[in-house]
C-alpha cells in the first residue's frame, strides 16, 4: 500500500537554530495492506519525519512515494484531498493535537464534514457519538472541551477523529509515549481491538522496543536518518543482525 | 449559560466589580444618554453662562451658557462611538494583515512585519498629529489619523498569535484531514486567538479614547461646539478660575472611563491569558 | 546482582515515619502517612504514575519544593533527627553535604553560562572548603568527570554545557552530586529525557558508583521494569499514599499489593506477549485525592466495601517489606 523508494530529505541549516530532526537518507519502506508495521528509533532518528512524509504533511527532496501503486507526485488537487481520507495520523501529544475551542464531538465531526458531505447533520452527530463510544468514551463526553479530559481520554478522541473518515492506513506517531503506564496499556488494548475489528493498515512509530514487539508484524529500525535493519518483528527484535539494533535491544529494560 | 457563568466568575475584587458596573453604566449612558438630556447641548444662552452647579443645571453651564451635563451625556456617545469606530477598523485591518502574513509566511511575512515595525517606530500621537493637521482639524480627521497609526499593533499581535497557533499539533491534524485555509482561519485560528485579541482590545479602549480626547484637546480633533470630552476641556481651560466645573466634569468622565476599561482589560488578561492558565 | 538483596543488618541511613506533605496554599495534604527506611549502601526505588506524589515527596524531603512543606511525621537521616519546624532549611544543609541530588531535566539543571569544570570545582569547594588548593581541586574535578564517563575530561573541563548531549550533561550533574562524596544519592527520573542506550549507561553508572563507594541510592521512576532490574526494594506510591514496599524479585513472582501487581501487568516487557498485558480500568487518582481509605479502591479488582472506609494501614515499624492492602494481599 505504501512504497517509499530512496526517499531523502534534508533540512536547511539555519544559523543559531538547533535542528533536532536528522536529514533522511535513502529510505525504503514498503507497507502491505492489512499489515502492522513498526518504525523503531530513538529521538532524532528521523522516524517522525517519515510519518509526516507518509501522511503528506511534509515534502521530501529525493526518491518516490507510491500510495496504492500511484506516485503521489502525480496527484491532482482533488486526489490529494481524497488521499487525506485514506491516510490518517495520531500524534504523540494528546494535549496539543485537539482544537481547544472545539467540543470533542466537534473535532470528530470535522472529519465527517470535510470528507462525507453526503451525510446530514443528524447522521454526522450519530456517527460521531458512535465513534466516541467505540473508543471508550461515555455518551455525554461529546459536548465537553479537550481541557476537561485527561491525556488518555484526549488520545481516545484523537483516535476517534482519525478513524472517522474510515482510513485504510493509520499512522500512529508515538501515540503512547506521553501517557501514564496504566493508560498506555488501555490505549494499547484499544489499538489491538481496532486492528481486529476494522480493516486497517497500521504504521506504528515508536521508540519503545517492547511495545513494537507486541503490536507489529514487521519492523524497520531507524538510526540517524537511515533504516538500519528491517524484517519480521519477531526476528529482528529477538535476533538482531545490525550492530545498532543489538545495542538498542540490550539497553532496553 | 456556560459562557455567562464563566464571565461572572472573572471579577475577583471590589475594584473590578466597580469597574465593570461603571463600564456598563458608561456604555449605557452613551447609548441612551442623548434621550435623557435636560437641555439642548448645543444651545447657546449667554444669559445663563458660567452658572455653578445647581438644581436646574446639575453640572453647571459653560462659558457660552450650554448645559454641561447635557454636553457630557452627548459627548459620551460621540467619544465612545469614535473610540469604537477606531478600534473596529483597526482590528479588522490589523488582523487581516497579521493573519494573512502568518499564513503566507516567508518573504511576504518578513516584509509586512518589518513595515509594521517601522510604522511603530513613529510615536502614534505624533503620527496622528501630522496626519490630522494634513487633513484639517476635525473629529473625522482624528479618527482617520488614529486608524492610520494604530493598525500595526494589531497586525503584529495577530501575526504572532496566529504563528503560534499554526505551530501546534492540532493544525497538523487539520492538515492531515485536508482542512481548507478559510476553514482553518474561521474554525481554528480565530477562536483560539480571540482571548488574546479581546485582552488587547479592552486595554486599547482607554488608550484610543485618551488619544481622541487628547487630539481634540490640542485642537486637531473635534472642534467646539461639538460636545467631545477633550474639546470640552480645551474650551473650559480659559474659565478654570471662575468655572472649574466646566473642565472638571469631562475630566472626571475621561478619568473614570479610562480607569474602568483599563481595570477590565487587566482582569481579562489575568483570566484569559494562556500563559497564566494551563489549557 | 548480589547487591540487589536488601541488606538487613545496618541501621537505617534515612528513616521517615508517618510523613505527610501539604501544599502551602490551602494546606491541602498531598502525601499522607509515608513510613519507610533506606539502609546504607542500599539501592532503593520509588515508583508511581504522574500525580502519585513521588516527586513532591522526595523534593519536599530534600527541602527543594518551595510550595510544599512537611506537615507531620518524623525524619531521621544518618542518626540525626530533622524537626518538622524549619525542616526545609535543615534538609537543604544536608543536601549540600551528605545527600546528592540528580534532577529530571539534564537541560536546565546546569548553568549554561559557566564552564563545566567551574561548576564541578565549585561543588567540591562548597562541600569541602578549599583545603587542597586550586590545582588539586581541578585534578579532583577531572577525576570525577572521568569517573562518570565523560570522555577527555581535561578538555571538557573548559567547555560549556550546551556543547554536550543530554546523556553527557546528566553525567555532569551526576559528577556535581558526587563532588561532596554524599552518603545518599537521590535521582528523580534521571533518565526519562534520555534515549534507551544512554539511559542504561547512566543507570549502570549510578549502580556502579553505589557498589564501589558504599553509596545509598534512591531511584525515582515511573518505569517499574527499569526499577525491577536495577534496585533491591521498590516503594510504590499511588494517589499520595504508600501502598507497597516490595523486594524487586517478588514482582511477577509472589503475591504483592494489588496495585503493584496491576501496574506490572500493564507494562510490556521482553518476555510478555499481548495476552499478558492487562490494563487497569479508569484513570489514576491524583495525590491528595481526599477520600477515606485506599486510593486504589476505585480501580482495584479485589475491592470490598471496607477498602473505602477503613484507614490505610501504616508501615509504623518501617519494616523492609510492607503492603497497605487491608485484604492482606502482599502482606508478609
Amino acid at each position: 500500500m505504501v512504497e517509499l523508494k530512496g526517499v531523502a530529505k534534508s533540512f536547511a541549516r539555519r544559523l543559531f537554530v538547533q535542528n533536532r530532526s536528522f536529514a533522511l537518507r535513502d529510505i525504503n519502506i514498503a507497507v502491505g495492506r492489512g499489515e502492522v508495521v513498526g518504525i523503531l528509533g530513538e529521538s532524532g532518528s528521523g522516524k517522525s519525519t517519515v510519518a509526516n512524509i507518509i501522511t503528506c504533511l511534509t515534502s521530501y527532496d529525493g526518491g518516490s512515494y507510491r500510495f496504492k501503486g500511484r506516485d503521489i507526485a502525480s496527484y491532482t488537487r482533488k486526489e490529494r484531498f481524497a488521499f487525506k481520507s485514506d491516510v490518517q495520523i495520531v500524534f504523540q501529544d494528546p494535549y496539543g493535537s485537539l482544537n481547544p475551542r472545539a467540543t470533542v464531538r466537534g473535532s470528530v465531526m470535522e472529519s465527517l464534514i470535510l470528507h462525507r458531505p453526503d451525510l446530514g447533520r443528524r447522521e454526522r452527530i450519530e456517527r460521531a457519538n458512535a465513534l466516541l463510544e467505540e473508543v471508550g468514551l461515555s455518551a455525554d463526553a461529546g459536548d465537553r472541551y479537550p481541557h476537561e479530559f485527561s491525556g488518555g481520554q484526549r488520545q481516545r478522541v484523537a483516535i476517534a477523529r482519525a478513524i472517522a473518515v474510515e482510513p485504510e492506513l493509520l499512522v500512529l506517531d508515538e501515540p503512547l509515549s506521553s501517557l501514564d503506564v496504566s493508560i498506555q496499556a488501555q490505549i494499547l488494548e484499544l489499538f489491538v481491538r481496532m486492528i481486529r475489528e476494522r480493516d486497517l493498515t497500521i504504521v506504528f512509530i515508536s521508540h519503545d522496543v517492547n511495545v513494537v514487539r507486541l503490536l507489529c508484524d514487521r519492523v524497520y529500525v531507524m538510526n540517524q536518518g537511515a533504516v538500519v535493519e528491517e524484517g519480521f518483528a519477531r526476528d529482528v527484535l529477538n535476533h538482531p543482525q545490525n550492530e545498532y539494533t543489538a545495542r538498542l535491544l540490550d539497553a532496553v529494560y | 449559560m456556560r459562557v455567562l457563568r464563566r464571565l461572572l466568575s472573572f471579577p475577583k475584587t471590589n475594584v473590578e466589580r466597580t469597574a465593570i458596573v461603571l463600564g456598563c453604566l458608561i456604555l449605557l449612558l452613551a447609548l441612551v444618554g442623548a434621550f435623557l438630556v435636560p437641555f439642548d447641548p448645543m444651545k447657546i444662552d449667554f444669559r445663563a453662562k458660567l452658572q455653578a452647579p445647581s438644581m436646574l443645571h446639575w453640572l453647571g453651564t459653560d462659558g457660552s451658557g450650554r448645559d454641561v451635563l447635557s454636553r457630557l451625556l452627548y459627548g459620551a456617545r460621540l467619544t465612545l462611538a469614535s473610540t469604537f469606530a477606531v478600534i473596529i477598523v483597526v482590528v479588522i485591518i490589523g488582523c487581516t494583515i497579521g493573519i494573512a502574513s502568518a499564513f503566507v509566511g516567508g518573504a511576504v511575512d518578513n516584509m509586512l512585519m518589518r513595515l509594521a515595525d517601522i510604522w511603530l517606530g513613529f510615536p502614534p500621537l505624533i503620527l496622528a498629529l501630522g496626519f490630522a493637521s494634513a487633513l484639517g482639524a476635525s473629529l473625522e480627521a482624528a479618527i482617520w489619523a488614529l486608524i492610520f497609526s494604530w493598525w500595526p499593533n494589531y497586525a503584529r499581535l495577530s501575526r504572532m498569535v496566529t504563528a503560534d497557533i499554526l505551530s501546534q499539533k492540532f493544525i497538523a491534524s487539520a492538515d492531515a484531514l485536508g482542512v481548507p485555509t478559510h476553514r482553518k482561519v474561521l474554525h481554528y485560528v480565530i477562536p483560539n486567538a480571540m482571548d488574546v485579541m479581546l485582552i488587547q482590545i479592552a486595554l486599547d479602549i482607554s488608550a484610543v479614547m485618551l488619544a481622541i480626547s487628547g487630539l481634540s484637546f490640542i485642537g486637531v480633533g473635534a472642534q467646539i461646539p461639538a460636545p467631545e470630552w477633550g474639546a470640552m476641556i480645551a474650551d473650559g481651560r480659559s474659565y478654570v478660575s471662575n468655572g472649574w466645573w466646566i473642565v472638571l466634569a469631562p475630566g472626571i468622565a475621561i478619568f473614570i472611563t479610562a480607569v474602568s476599561f483599563n481595570v477590565i482589560g487587566d482582569m481579562l488578561r489575568r483570566e484569559l491569558d494562556p500563559t497564566s492558565r494551563r489549557r | 546482582m548480589a547487591s540487589l538483596a536488601p541488606p538487613t543488618t545496618d541501621r537505617p541511613l534515612l528513616e521517615i515515619r508517618d510523613v505527610s506533605v501539604a501544599l502551602r496554599t490551602g494546606n491541602r495534604t498531598m502525601v499522607a502517612g509515608v513510613s519507610l527506611a533506606v539502609r546504607p549502601r542500599e539501592v532503593f526505588g520509588i515508583v508511581g504514575e504522574s500525580g502519585s506524589g513521588k516527586t513532591l515527596l522526595t523534593r519536599t524531603l530534600l527541602g527543594l519544593q518551595d510550595d510544599a512543606y512537611v506537615a507531620g511525621g518524623s525524619v531521621r537521616f544518618n542518626g540525626q533527627d530533622l524537626p518538622v519546624n524549619g525542616y526545609a532549611n535543615k534538609a537543604r544543609k544536608l543536601l549540600g553535604h551528605s545527600i546528592g541530588f540528580v534532577p529530571q531535566d539534564p537541560f536546565s539543571s546546569l548553568n549554561p553560562s559557566m564552564r563545566i569544570g567551574k561548576q564541578i570545582t565549585e561543588a567540591i569547594y562548597l562541600a569541602k572548603g578549599w583545603p587542597m588548593g586550586a590545582e588539586r581541586t581541578r585534578e579532583a574535578a577531572i577525576g570525577l568527570m572521568a569517573e562518570v564517563g565523560i570522555p577527555e575530561p581535561a578538555l571538557a573541563f573548559n567547555q560549556f554545557p550546551d556543547q554536550f548531549s543530554g546523556g553527557m550533561r546528566q553525567r555532569m550533574v551526576f559528577a556535581i552530586a558526587l563532588a561532596q562524596d554524599p552518603k545518599l544519592l537521590v535521582a528523580d527520573e534521571p533518565t526519562t529525557a534520555l534515549d534507551a542506550i544512554t539511559q542504561r549507561r547512566v543507570i549502570e553508572l549510578i549502580l556502579d558508583r553505589s557498589r564501589k563507594h558504599d553509596l545509598a541510592v534512591i531511584l525515582i521512576s515511573h518505569n517499574l521494569e527499569l526499577l525491577r532490574q536495577s534496585v533491591g526494594r521498590i516503594a510504590v506510591l499511588y494517589g499520595g499514599q504508600l501502598l507497597n514496599i516490595v523486594p524487586s524479585g517478588d514482582i511477577g513472582q509472589s503475591t504483592i499489593h494489588p496495585y503493584t501487581e496491576a501496574l506490572f501487568d500493564c507494562i510490556p516487557t521482553r518476555e510478555k506477549t499481548l495476552a499478558d498485558i492487562r490494563s487497569i480500568p479508569g484513570e489514576p487518582v491524583g495525590a491528595g485525592f481526599g477520600l477515606k481509605g485506599c486510593a486504589f479502591a476505585s480501580r482495584c479488582p479485589y475491592v470490598v466495601t471496607a477498602c473505602r472506609t477503613t484507614d490505610l494501614p501504616q508501615n509504623a515499624g518501617t519494616a523492609s517489606i510492607f503492603s497497605a492492602c487491608i485484604l492482606g494481599r502482599g502482606v508478609h
